[in-house]
């Protein structure tokens, strides 16, 4: 960038560097306090220099709206951008990310999110915590699973995740209320029944999660190591309406297949905390296909219902 | 017996000029194909001419219409944003051109499913469009899906579509079940259609 660009440009709002071969971007933008707009797209950023120090101190970490960084060279999300508080739309498409840094959910007004074509294998639960993010983007990664917490996303419209490696999708996907689209297409989805008879034992922490929170044992902050508790915020409610218990890690899992409308069946990964408990539908039988289709009416009715444009085609 | 149909060759210097050229070809009662595919290509994108119906949305491709053809045809943009695409769908027995006005679009072509099929759809072929470029597909031809795959860039493509169509099928690509949808615009002649 070249200096002395905020002394010409004071009330500089929107910057567009695309498609200049930036390699850096230094301190000139960090004088820019009027700036909500930066495109920097297809150009070679991704390393060391490429955001200035001190971006989470400079005016730009409020002011700054969209982001477009698509079509550089990032292996991983720069910690400074994580300190841009203001950010609404993020877009890292098309670079080299292996991973989704937790420290997403300090982007607290994310409402568009864009990690198309990357190297994603996994995406951590605390994505889960942006809670204005309406478009999530994660389409041709490699992402193998979705954490059933991403449920917990309330304002999601959007969810793009076609050319990936899911074989299923967690049941708890059915609970994103405002959900209009949904596209799968290009993932290895499993269309015949699959038993997982494989139950690890849950961890000694596991166990002390489960009565913490099973016995609404008070605690705050200041009584647990931060590790802690943020493990605890992440329990999942076993769907066993007569159980009511939690589970972290470690559960029992099946695969029921859920008709939309009678067109699509999507495999759908239910979730039980122990063996001993019973999903809400009758437990796996032999015959796959009556079983998950008498079972999976109500749940489909409902379903359908909220899904309207399921673009599995 | 019947008159062959005469084939010039066109060169629409504008978008108005493209639309008043089809008007003109469509009012005959025989159109052919080619005639309108290099009729299609001869107009060399000019964004400022269409602009005005090139109306974005977030979280999908949107359809505006430019012209209603007098019930003939319907002549409308597409509007791509990075990673959208579209279901595979059929063409209910119509004529469909598409030309490329800004961006890249892949295109892959499948066979029709089996009556009773219950398997993976086929895949035909593939190709990305570029700029300027007009394909054409009909029933006959086959299936497509379109997207952009591009996660940089957004894309605009030209569409024909003769005789109009509001519904068609889409088709999931793991067992070929069909599902019939209603097609809507996003914008009519330039406004936003409320729905």
């Amino acid at each position: 960038l070249p200096s002395g660009l905020s002394q010409w440009f004071p009330a500089l709002e929107v910057l567009d560097v695309s498609g200049t071969g930036l390699a850096e971007m230094g301190t000139e933008l960090l004088s820019l306090p009027c700036l909500h707009t930066l495109l920097a797209k297809n150009n070679r950023l991704g390393g060391p220099g490429s955001l200035p120090k001190g971006l989470g101190q400079a005016p730009l970490a409020r002011s700054l709206r969209v982001l477009n960084l698509s079509g550089n060279r990032f292996a991983e999300v720069p910690p400074a951008l994580l300190q841009l508080r203001g950010l609404r739309s993020l877009s890292l498409g098309g670079n080299r990310l292996h991973g989704i840094p937790p420290d997403i959910q300090e982007l607290r007004s994310l409402e568009f999110l864009y990690l198309g074509g990357n190297f994603i294998t996994s995406i951590p639960p605390e994505l889960a915590k942006l809670p204005s993010l309406r478009y999530l983007v994660l389409c041709d990664n490699k992402i193998q699973s979705i954490p059933p917490q991403l449920a917990q996303l309330h304002s999601l419209r959007s969810l793009s995740l076609h050319n990936n490696l899911l074989t299923y999708l967690p049941r708890e996907i059915l609970n994103l209320v405002h959900l209009e689209e949904l596209s799968l297409r290009g993932n290895p989805l499993v269309v015949r029944f699959v038993r997982d008879l494989t139950y690890n034992p849950p961890s000694l922490q596991e166990l002390a999660g489960r009565t913490v929170k099973t016995r609404n044992v008070p605690y705050a902050p200041s009584d647990l190591p931060e590790n802690l508790v943020r493990y605890l915020s992440l329990a999942s409610n076993c769907p066993n309406p007569k159980c009511g218990g939690v589970y972290f890690d470690s559960c029992v899992r099946q695969i029921k297949f859920v008709d939309f409308c009678g067109k699509y069946r999507l495999p759908l990964m239910h979730y039980l905390c122990s063996p001993e408990c019973s999903s809400p539908f009758s437990s796996a039988s032999q015959s796959s296909t009556s079983q998950s289709e008498s079972d999976s009416e109500d749940e489909a009715s409902v379903a359908a219902h909220r899904m309207q444009k399921v673009l599995l085609g | 017996m019947e008159q062959p149909v005469q084939t010039q060759t066109w060169k629409a210097r504008s978008l108005e000029e493209l639309v008043r050229i089809l008007h003109q070809i469509f009012a005959e009662d025989k159109v052919s194909v080619e005639e309108v595919q290099a009729l299609m290509e001869s107009y060399e994108s000019n964004p400022e001419e269409w602009l005005r119906y090139a109306k974005f949305d977030q979280y999908r491709y949107t359809r505006n219409l430019v012209d209603n053809g007098n019930g003939k045809f319907n002549l409308m943009i597409l509007c791509w944003g990075e990673g959208h695409g579209s279901s595979i769908h059929d063409h209910t027995d119509s004529h469909c051109f598409m030309k490329i006005l800004q961006g890249n679009l892949k295109e892959t072509l499948f066979e029709w499913p089996e009556k009773k099929g219950n398997g993976e759809m086929t895949k035909k072929s593939e190709r990305v469009l570029r700029d300027n470029q007009c394909a054409y597909i009909n029933d006959s031809i086959g299936l497509h899906r379109v997207e952009n795959i591009s996660h940089t860039e957004t894309a605009v493509s030209l569409h024909l579509y003769s005789p109009p169509f509001d519904t068609c099928n889409t088709f999931d690509q793991r067992t070929g079940h069909k599902h019939k949808v209603m097609m809507t615009f996003y914008s009519q002649f330039g406004e936003r259609t409320v729905c």
